[in-house]
């Protein structure tokens, strides 16, 4: 099969082939996808009564349903990198507020009981597997036959497929097969240490990296375009039975697509193998995509996120009481949280900042991470503080506020410590690992209250 | 201000360790503009609590050339009068990326404390272990306590500690145009030092016509007169001096611009290894940083050697004392042992001469560089000079630099002012400001 190339012109070698398949670039119109969903979400936030496919919802497909607002867990526990940050750029750009972060513990602890949608990301899906345990997988499968939706990318797309590996076994949802798998580890082009990963006695390699074209196959939710871009750091292609429903084909390589083995072997492995798949299990459904739909540069495959959402949430989900635990800070407490806040993660920032020129790295798991990582996560919480700032009223978890702002000591602490090690040329990898989870769980602190607030501002 | 400005002046009162802002309204920079117009205007608000006074122009830290300064505005314990100092290298830039245009330091600290300014956010830290420490150890100990090597410092040695009349508040590990002895004020104040270090973004209210006519002017500039030159050794031969290329070359490493300044006011020596060197240093300190031309001027005068001329301006940077008022102090004495006169610092007294041109800094050489400005007149120089240095502290401009580029016209800042801050300022307006801050 022979893979068509898109440049940022347009296709390389045959121009034509662009209008014929309706790709749909950057530009306003899918831009304004943002808006659509922003503008749905904010009508079911004001009480307003939508249907699917009518007047602020044209953007989805039309059924005879009234919308409502999904609650949606997001998986940001051990063994996840920090691309769950994209699915929080997605959820934000499009007004959907209503989002719990979730760590293993939470899971396991029954969370998702409340929830219409669940989302995981990227990461180590072994790690992710050992974290949920037995436990945590019998609560994921007891949420998907219950109706739930679990929409997940990369890592979090392996993790329901058929496997006997040690973990990965007891989330043996789905009967879909790993292409990208082999006996023996490939000769690897470039990036070596994100090319393959040990799996059992095989390898999974990943054969590209970064933009992928990729193919609808027409299926509902996924109607109105052809073929699309999204970006691929390690997902998996997949091979379906008749069990699941293919979404989307992986159908060419671009000039930003970076290759690992060498391009005759990365045509086989992914050119025609399924890139995104829907599961029906039980009452309800999984969602896998081997690229990052949810990466915030691709809109179209963004779109397709936010449909699936839609499409194919939880039905019948009661409504969830306030908690009693939670408060509302106004005035000037919350005007000292904030200001709190903005200190610790301004302290940590200026430090990451400087470390971005050190060359150095960190192996975490089966991940590798470099500096340019943690600003990632603190980003995450600057670019948002000053919203949080301007709302009137800030809901949190009892204590939560102290806790945040520990936190964000440590962190800023640890990263100094951090730069005083490497500016004495002493080992770091040890602290490194500390500073991951906590930048982790610094950043789902935040963001926590601030989804829960921007609810209680409405 | 919506633009060119975080709209915050920041009010810090030592004494009580309170800390509040203020905004800072359209109606105040149209009376005074900025810079010195504002930090001026905020010292006689808060006269009766010895204020130390930091601000920056409107132009600070933007892609207009030269845009680099920063200043502090006290009452000078050598004349007693509100004074104005410039600081320049990467400071100035970093104070108003540090989210505050003005930050007013009231009260005296019970116990030695520095400032950490950083993104909006201020911070009273404890200094208790910096006093004593030399300007050089207390860059190093904040720069690592705080992570970042790119932190900019306004701080005191142990002459500020000690109360010297001479004591100046240092940049980084370097000099800086004060000339004012408002290193004194920092240490009665228990302050021994201003962090600053900020990320933030500035708006402009035309970005596109800002920018483009920024490279314009950038590009017209970089063909004017002082095309060629380069250094502090190119500034003295200019002043007079004209083997001081000679005399300075041996020990000559690398020249260094503050920001944006199309000219490289900045030279640095070698004392303690071959200036030709290209590769990393092997010694801790190899050499120092001269961008005080008048200071490096003096010694020359006074018979030192370059290489001694450097090793005294360093010690002075180390020990936060007015490398100008040593030299004016060593050539009167005739002392020209650098051993001695840095053993000297703790008991060196003045009198030394007050600088010309009443509120703004002798640094900057009273005369135009490179070009003549259509001054031929010598003694018109003051006058030029004090309204050109005017200009300047306004709306943040390099103070040498400005003597060297007719380009950068008081029609042209009052243009890229106007389109950079969407406010509509005058030329009338203009010369009403300057009347007042030079009066």
């Amino acid at each position: 099969m022979c893979a068509a190339k898109w440049s940022k012109r347009g296709f390389r070698g045959d121009r034509e082939h662009s209008s014929r398949t309706g790709i749909a670039r950057p530009n306003n119109v899918e831009t304004n996808f943002y808006h659509a969903y922003a503008s749905i979400n904010q009508k079911l936030a004001q009480g307003g009564k939508i249907r699917y496919g009518e007047d602020e919802a044209s953007v989805l497909p039309r059924a005879p349903r009234p919308l409502r607002i999904p609650r949606i867990g997001l998986y940001t526990g051990s063994g996840t990198s920090h691309s769950w940050l994209w699915f929080v750029e997605l959820f934000d750009r499009m007004l959907f507020h209503d989002i719990v972060f979730l760590n293993e513990d939470m899971v396991k602890d029954g969370a998702l009981k409340n929830l219409d949608v669940f989302a995981m990301s990227g990461g180590d899906t072994i790690r992710i597997a050992e974290g949920l345990d037995t436990k945590g997988a019998a609560e994921l499968e007891a949420f998907i036959r219950k109706g739930g939706l679990y929409v997940a990318s990369c890592a979090g797309a392996y993790l329901p497929l058929k496997s006997s590996k040690q973990y990965l076994d007891r989330f043996n949802f789905v009967d879909i097969k790993i292409a990208n798998l082999s006996k023996t580890r490939p000769e690897i082009k470039r990036l070596a240490s994100k090319a393959t990963t040990a799996y059992g006695c095989d390898y999974v390699y990943h054969a590209v990296r970064e933009d992928v074209l990729l193919r609808l196959t027409g299926r509902s939710p996924f109607t109105g375009v052809s073929t699309f871009l999204a970006p691929l750091y390690g997902g998996p292609s997949m091979i379906t039975d008749n069990t699941s429903e293919v979404l989307a084909y992986y159908a060419g390589f671009t000039d930003k697509t970076q290759f690992l083995v060498n391009e005759s072997l990365a045509q086989k492995t992914l050119i025609g193998r399924v890139a995104a798949a829907k599961t029906g299990m039980g009452d309800g459904n999984l969602y896998l995509f081997g690229p990052h739909f949810e990466h915030p540069h691709f809109p179209m495959a963004n779109h397709l996120v936010a449909t699936a959402i839609f499409w194919d949430m939880k039905k019948d989900r009661e409504n969830r009481e306030i908690s009693e635990d939670e408060i509302i800070l106004e005035g000037a407490a919350k005007d000292k949280l904030v200001r709190d806040i903005k200190r610790e993660i301004s302290n940590a920032r200026i430090v990451s900042v400087g470390l971005e020129a050190v060359p150095i790295q960190w192996s975490i798991g089966c991940k590798i991470y470099e500096p340019e990582k943690i600003r990632v996560f603190l980003e995450a919480i600057w670019k948002r503080i000053d919203n949080l700032e301007r709302l009137r009223r800030i809901r949190l978890q009892n204590k939560a506020d102290e806790q945040l702002v520990d936190c964000a000591c440590k962190v800023k602490r640890i990263l100094r410590e951090l730069k005083a090690r490497i500016d004495d040329c002493l080992e770091t990898q040890d602290i490194a690992s500390d500073l991951f989870d906590s930048l982790r769980r610094l950043t789902m602190g935040f963001l926590q209250i601030y989804f829960n607030s921007f609810r209680c501002n409405i | 201000m919506d633009y060119l400005s975080s709209n915050k002046i920041l009010i810090v009162d030592l004494e009580t360790g309170q800390i509040s802002e203020d905004d800072l309204d359209d109606e105040l920079v149209g009376r005074k503009i900025g810079g010195v117009g504002i930090t001026s205007s905020l010292y006689q608000t808060h006269k009766d609590k010895e204020p130390i006074v930091l601000g920056t122009g409107l132009l600070t830290g933007t892609m207009f050339p030269a845009s680099a300064l920063g200043v502090v505005s006290a009452k000078s314990p050598r004349t007693g009068n509100l004074a104005h100092a410039p600081f320049t290298l990467k400071a100035g830039m970093e104070l108003k990326y540090t989210g505050f245009d003005y930050v007013v330091i009231l009260g005296r600290s019970p116990k030695p404390v520095f400032l950490w300014l950083h993104d909006g956010v201020a911070d009273i830290q404890d200094a208790s272990d910096l006093w004593g420490a030399d300007v050089w150890a207390t860059t190093d100990s904040i720069r690592r306590a705080m992570g970042d090597d790119l932190i900019q410092t306004l701080a005191i040695g142990p002459a500020g500690e000690s109360g010297s009349d001479l004591a100046q508040v240092c940049i980084n590990y370097w000099a800086s145009g004060d000339c004012w002895g408002f290193g004194k004020l920092f240490g009665e104040k228990n302050l021994k030092a201003v962090a600053l270090r900020g990320m933030g973004l500035l708006e402009i209210s035309e970005p596109e016509d800002f920018v483009d006519q920024c490279f314009d002017v950038f590009d017209k500039i970089k063909g004017g007169a002082f095309a060629g030159r380069r250094g502090i050794e190119d500034i003295l031969s200019e002043m007079g001096e004209k083997d001081a290329s000679e005399w300075l070359a041996p020990f000559i490493h690398r020249h260094s611009a503050c920001y944006n300044t199309p000219y490289s006011t900045n030279t640095f020596v070698y004392l303690n290894e071959d200036s030709k060197t290209l590769t990393e240093p092997v010694e801790p300190e190899p050499g120092f940083l001269i961008n005080d031309p008048c200071a490096l001027l003096a010694f020359k005068r006074a018979g030192f050697s370059a290489q001694n001329a450097c090793r005294v301006l360093k010690a002075c940077s180390k020990y936060g004392i007015d490398p100008a008022a040593v030299a004016e102090l060593c050539e009167k004495s005739g002392q020209k042992d650098t051993e001695k006169i840095e053993q000297s610092f703790s008991d060196l007294k003045g009198p030394v001469a007050i600088p010309d041109g009443g509120k703004f800094s002798s640094w900057s050489p009273a005369q135009p560089l490179f070009s003549d400005f259509g001054v031929s007149d010598r003694s018109a120089y003051l006058a030029w000079w004090t309204r050109r240095q005017a200009v300047a502290y306004l709306f943040g401009i390099h103070p040498i630099f400005v003597n060297m580029s007719p380009e950068l016209s008081e029609e042209l800042m009052i243009e890229m002012f106007n389109k950079g801050t969407g406010l509509e300022l005058s030329q009338e307006s203009l010369d009403t400001v300057i009347d007042d801050v030079c009066s």
